[in-house]
């Protein structure tokens, strides 16, 4: 799917990269230094996602995100910055902004959060409790799961990673993505926890000898098939 | 040899010395001059009834001794004089009769000079001298006077001593006590203030009263110092972010460089060297994650999360949550939480990373199909969560290169870590107050996290 972004960073070369990384995935992708032009560019025309860097001059990451949310402009915006205190995570999130990436970030774990954010809006819109993606159901309230109408036991986490996957299925989800939202850490275990855990949840899902429908996406993370 | 003592003495050692110095040396002047001044008096006196002595004996050319009449007459006319007339005189004969004199004695009193008391009964005296000389044919002269000018001369000279020195010794007492106390108070401002840097406050600077004293510039001098020390930390932690910034990017292509080789080479041992490549990489970006995280834990920022959670629920959760990673590593978790009333204050991420690292270190080097404990205790001091495993352990010596960062022990643990594994828990243990303890499970390695009361 090809996006049309904007990148605000104060960091010609590093935004130069960055920029030449995203069209490589296929992304329309203009480029803007500051906060003051950012506010403009996005007043201008329609964006589909915003990346946005914390610190610069003039204004900054956090005033650009209060202002548009202010102004009732809801466009996805994706933070970018070299601190990675959780303090700071926190503080970007609270002024509005959809997700917070620590520099440096690899183009694809850029592109994935890109669209779990576009795909999190599409599904919050959507007033339904269970998640479909392709013979699977998952009911996160009533904590029951389904594959091909057959009832699936799943601890807790198994639960909440399949309904991750689900509501992002056809997408890439990092394993640091799955850190962050499946098990809530803000740090990144040394241990293979994620993969042990898609593992565990390959085992159940097809038991009854179906297809894998969890796919690995090698030295990126996972994705589960719409 | 005196300067080693002076150097080596407290400040409370050296003002008590100084005191006591001072108090010998003015009570032992107040003594002297005390002494000094009756010892002068008394010659004087002494001088004065010689000559007065001198007077009545005085025998007048050609003649002998001077009569009995001569000597009274003599007497009673000095008596009557305005300059001698405080002194006794009295004559006695060779049996021991006063022959005459204006004061009567209760003893018989030696020869020559001597001290007279109260006790001698003479009206009017309470401390004097007498000389007693032979005034020929037997009778002797004694002369008596009084060493006081005054009544009760003594006792005033007593207490104008006291008020004297006592006023002496209370100012200056008072006066080294209250320096003594002023420069311990500003040294413990100091105190105060370095105490609250180890503790993570690097902000904190000790107090100017403005005096321009020497303790205030030296308060300066330390503040300026902290400023520098600070700027060098604001430019180091800057510095990591900067590397990490620097080294992860290129680390990062590399990374996904290697991931590429490893599923697109042709020939399985290609394959397998990219892989293990593969995970080299991952060590050193792990190993900057580590670093940075450190970093943020030691600039103490996350204390202002702290927050009371339920540390039980924490260890039973996160040792659960292990348990399947565990399994396929072929080792089991074994879980002991035991239950308290008092909640626990703190980072509960920090903790959870913290105990995901201890059991994925005792994955890591606990014995193969071994056993691993994840106890949690109530003790007075406060908490103590612990991970034992069953592997070889680490030997008592090698416990503080350990904890040390980058201070991987060689053969014992196998070259797969970055070496800031314990490091990292030693500071959260720090952040909460508490300490990081290694120990032998006998057999295996246990460390446990001392994490007091808040």
């Amino acid at each position: 799917m090809s996006l049309h972004l904007i990148l605000v960073e104060d960091d010609a070369a590093y935004a130069e990269g960055l920029a030449a990384e995203l069209r490589g995935l296929g992304h329309r992708v203009e480029h803007v230094g500051d906060g003051r032009q950012a506010l403009a560019a996005i007043d201008r025309e329609q964006y589909d996602a915003v990346i946005l860097d914390r610190m610069m001059p003039r204004l900054d990451g956090l005033s650009v995100v209060e202002t548009l949310r202010e102004r009732g402009i809801t466009v996805p915006i994706i933070m970018l910055t070299a601190l990675s205190m959780a303090s700071d995570k926190v503080d970007g999130l609270e002024a509005g902004a959809d997700d917070y990436v620590v520099k440096p970030v690899e183009p694809e774990e850029l592109n994935a959060r890109i669209h779990a954010v576009l795909r999190g809006r599409r599904w919050t819109t959507r007033e339904s409790d269970t998640i479909r993606a392709g013979d699977i159901v998952v009911s996160p309230t009533s904590f029951r799961a389904w594959r091909g109408g057959q009832p699936i036991t799943l601890a807790n986490l198994e639960l909440k990673l399949l309904t991750e996957l689900a509501r992002h299925a056809g997408e890439v989800l990092t394993r640091a993505m799955l850190i962050e939202r499946v098990w809530g850490y803000d740090f990144e275990p040394e241990t293979n926890i994620v993969d042990v855990y898609i593992r565990r949840l390959r085992i159940k899902l097809t038991e009854a000898g179906e297809e894998d429908p969890i796919e690995t996406i090698r030295g990126i993370g996972y994705s589960l098939k719409p | 040899m005196i300067a080693r003592v002076i150097r080596r003495l407290s400040l409370r050692g050296l003002t008590l010395a100084v005191l006591a110095l001072f108090l010998i040396a003015t009570i032992a002047t107040g003594l002297s001059i005390l002494a000094a001044n009756r010892v002068t008096v008394a010659q004087l006196v002494d001088r004065r009834i010689a000559a007065i002595a001198d007077v009545v004996l005085e025998r007048d050319a050609g003649e002998g001794v001077p009569a009995t009449a001569t000597l009274l007459a003599r007497m009673a006319q000095l008596a009557g004089e305005r300059d001698t007339g405080d002194v006794g005189l009295v004559l006695q004969g060779a049996d021991g009769r006063v022959l005459g004199g204006n004061i009567r004695l209760r003893r018989l009193l030696p020869p020559g000079l001597s001290d007279l008391r109260t006790r001698d009964g003479i009206t009017g005296l309470s401390h004097g001298r007498a000389l007693v000389r032979d005034a020929g044919t037997g009778r002797r002269l004694t002369v008596v006077a009084e060493t006081e000018p005054l009544d009760s001369y003594r006792s005033a000279r007593t207490r104008i001593y006291l008020i004297g020195f006592g006023s002496i010794i209370l100012i200056v007492v008072g006066g080294i006590l209250a320096f003594s106390r002023l420069v311990g108070r500003r040294i413990a401002e100091q105190r105060a203030t370095v105490e609250a840097i180890i503790a993570g406050d690097i902000r904190h600077r000790v107090p100017v009263t403005g005096s321009a004293d020497e303790f205030d510039r030296q308060a300066a001098a330390f503040n300026r110092m902290l400023d520098r020390i600070g700027e060098l930390m604001e430019a180091m932690r800057g510095q990591s972010h900067d590397i990490a910034h620097d080294l992860r990017t290129p680390l990062a292509r590399l990374r996904a460089q290697l991931a590429a080789m490893a599923a697109e080479a042709s020939r399985p041992d290609q394959a397998a060297r990219a892989t293990d490549a593969l995970a080299q990489c991952d060590t050193l970006l792990a190993m900057f994650a580590a670093l940075l995280r450190i970093a943020e834990i030691e600039s103490g920022h996350r204390q202002a999360g702290f927050a009371p959670f339920d540390l039980p629920a924490l260890v039973e959760d996160t040792a659960t949550m292990m348990m399947p990673v565990a399994e396929e590593a072929g080792h089991q978790i074994m879980v002991a939480v035991e239950r308290s009333a008092i909640s626990f204050i703190g980072d509960r991420q920090l903790l959870t990373q913290t105990l995901v690292n201890l059991i994925g270190n005792a994955i890591k080097y606990g014995r193969a199909a071994g056993t691993i404990r994840v106890t949690l205790g109530v003790t007075q001091e406060g908490w103590t969560l612990s991970v034992a495993d069953d592997g070889p352990g680490i030997a008592a010596e090698d416990h503080a290169q350990a904890l040390r960062r980058f201070g991987r022990l060689d053969q014992a643990r196998s070259a797969t870590g970055h070496g800031l594994g314990l490091p990292l828990v030693d500071a959260v243990a720090r952040l909460h107050h508490g300490r990081l303890v290694l120990g032998d499970a006998a057999p295996g390695l246990i460390v446990s996290l001392i994490l007091p009361r808040a």
